[in-house]
């Protein structure tokens, strides 16, 4: 390796890197604004996911029996219940035990002591693997004899379904979008950079360097704009976590909202690896635009 | 070292700059292409080092079809050929001795070679104790050496120079004239477009006219007027 070369080319970058302060810094501020948005989104979204399943996990079937229906007629169902593959678990729960959850739960808001005769059905607990598949299984234990009438939180399934499948569709435009407008910008600013040495460029062409190689700083410059702006984005997320987090808990108390949804080491690579692709790109085509002459 | 045959350059506003030029330069020739400005010298030699692509014709650079060329292979026919201008094009940012080696670190030469090769051309052109000046703190000559010095320092066996002295007071018009002749001598092929009457009279090589983007004449050893020496001056 011939370090008189790659010292050569280093002090080049730098010397470029340091010569216009000014459009290095709007280039990385463009990034880092970027990257807090990228962020921003991808943990709301992580976290909307994350609380979504948490609610989907809790939600059960209940299928209530009807008031004449006979053991075996049960028994039947349990065994029916216990084959299909959709089903995690199956718990029958005779009217005595769900008069006591019921006691249990309401804690005393309802006086049960007035009840002189227990108004609750037998029932089965029923939880299902994916929640994509809870209508279908409620449909298919309605059918079956003996069940009177299958209750669970069809609205709220249906609703946080839509949602999910819609943040992931909106998701990955946004990301897009926002990856595209960034690399405009900042290609824009790295014309100008490249304006401003137009002449060391005619040069290089000159004496016969490779587009390759007159890329090539440019390049550097462009990944370093991009990994700078996302360390900057990375420290005004960790900054916004700590201040926000506590308060978002306080005002949002009946979303379960996990401290982190995602690996942050995880986010934290999406996001670098996505700034430095923004500036790569971005010098890639405004380099490219110009030595295409 | 350089043929032309039937070159024609057509630029796309639809200018004709060359007109079916066709002309032979052996190595180690040394020529003037003259002519008043317009008449296609600074064309003819942007289509050697392929900064303009001939429209028709034929042209050939050390071996290398140069009205055929790949645009990446332009890099490498460029390694062959130094090129020098009226205003230099140096960068202002670098000292001579930085201008210099840039030309051959641009194009991946190894630290060794830059090294041994930058000193020996400063020499040749007399820029050694200044190599550590920046181009705004020497003359007009000094600079024109400097930018031939990068010219020369990837060995090319072929220098083009548009103008050369065109930004020069009469010495340092001599003295990059005289540093012209001494590179020719050298065994590089030296092709000079320039309207410069008194470097081409005192010189007496060979002589190129240019008209209206053809050639009119080609003497062995001519003047910048067709059949007048200098001193002698053109009536009406």
């Amino acid at each position: 390796m011939d370090s008189g070369k790659v010292k050569f080319f280093l002090g080049e970058v730098l010397r470029n890197f340091s010569r216009n302060t000014g459009m290095q810094l709007t280039a990385i501020g463009t990034v880092a604004i970027t990257i807090v948005l990228l962020g921003l989104f991808l943990f709301v979204r992580a976290a909307l996911a994350d609380a979504g399943n948490r609610l989907l996990d809790q939600i059960e079937i209940s299928a209530y029996l009807q008031s004449d229906a006979t053991a075996a007629q049960a028994t039947a169902i349990g065994h029916f219940l216990a084959r299909d593959p959709r089903i995690a678990s199956a718990q029958f729960v005779p009217k005595k035990q769900g008069l006591a959850e019921l006691r249990s739960r309401t804690r005393g808001s309802i006086d049960t002591a007035l009840l002189t005769e227990n108004p609750l059905p037998d029932k089965f607990r029923i939880k299902v693997r994916e929640p994509e598949q809870v209508e279908a299984v409620a449909a298919t234990v309605r059918r079956l004899a003996g069940v009177d009438n299958v209750v669970y939180g069809q609205k709220i399934v249906q609703r946080l379904l839509e949602l999910g499948a819609v943040l992931r569709r909106v998701g990955i435009g946004l990301i897009l979008a926002f990856v595209g407008v960034a690399s405009i910008i900042i290609s824009n600013t790295i014309r100008l950079t490249v304006f401003a040495r137009r002449r060391e460029i005619a040069i290089m062409q000159l004496v016969g360097a490779t587009n390759t190689y007159i890329r090539l700083p440019f390049i550097c410059e462009g990944l370093l704009d991009g990994i700078i702006g996302a360390l900057a984005a990375l420290g005004l997320l960790a900054v916004a976590r700590a201040a926000l987090w506590p308060r978002l808990l306080e005002a949002l108390p009946w979303v379960q909202l996990t401290a982190m949804p995602v690996d942050a080491r995880i986010l934290a690579a999406q996001l670098i690896l996505t700034g430095a692709a923004i500036g790569v790109l971005a010098s890639w085509l405004s380099v490219g635009r110009y030595l295409r002459t | 070292m350089i043929s032309l045959r039937g070159v024609s350059l057509v630029y796309p506003n639809g200018v004709r700059a060359l007109d079916n030029v066709s002309l032979e330069i052996g190595k180690g020739d040394f020529v003037f292409l003259v002519g008043h400005s317009g008449t296609g010298k600074s064309s003819l030699l942007r289509l050697l080092y392929r900064e303009a692509t001939a429209t028709a014709g034929e042209i050939v650079v050390d071996g290398i079809r140069v009205d055929r060329l790949r645009r990446n292979r332009v890099p490498a026919l460029r390694r062959h050929l130094g090129v020098v201008f009226q205003d230099f094009k140096l960068l202002t940012d670098k000292t001579v001795w930085e201008n210099v080696a840039f030309a051959m670190q641009v194009t991946g030469a190894h630290t060794r070679d830059v090294m041994r090769q930058v000193p020996r051309v400063l020499d040749l052109v007399g820029l050694s104790h200044k190599s550590r000046m920046y181009p705004n703190e020497l003359s007009g000559g000094e600079q024109q050496r400097a930018a031939i010095a990068r010219a020369l320092v990837n060995n090319p066996k072929i220098l083009l120079c548009d103008e050369p002295t065109g930004n020069l007071d009469p010495v340092n018009t001599t003295e990059i004239t005289a540093l012209l002749q001494r590179i020719n001598l050298k065994g590089t092929t030296v092709v000079v477009a320039t309207h410069n009457q008194a470097v081409v009279d005192r010189m007496r090589r060979r002589v190129v006219r240019l008209e209206d983007g053809r050639i009119t004449t080609d003497e062995e050893r001519g003047y910048y007027y067709l059949g007048l020496g200098q001193g002698q001056v053109l009536s009406g």
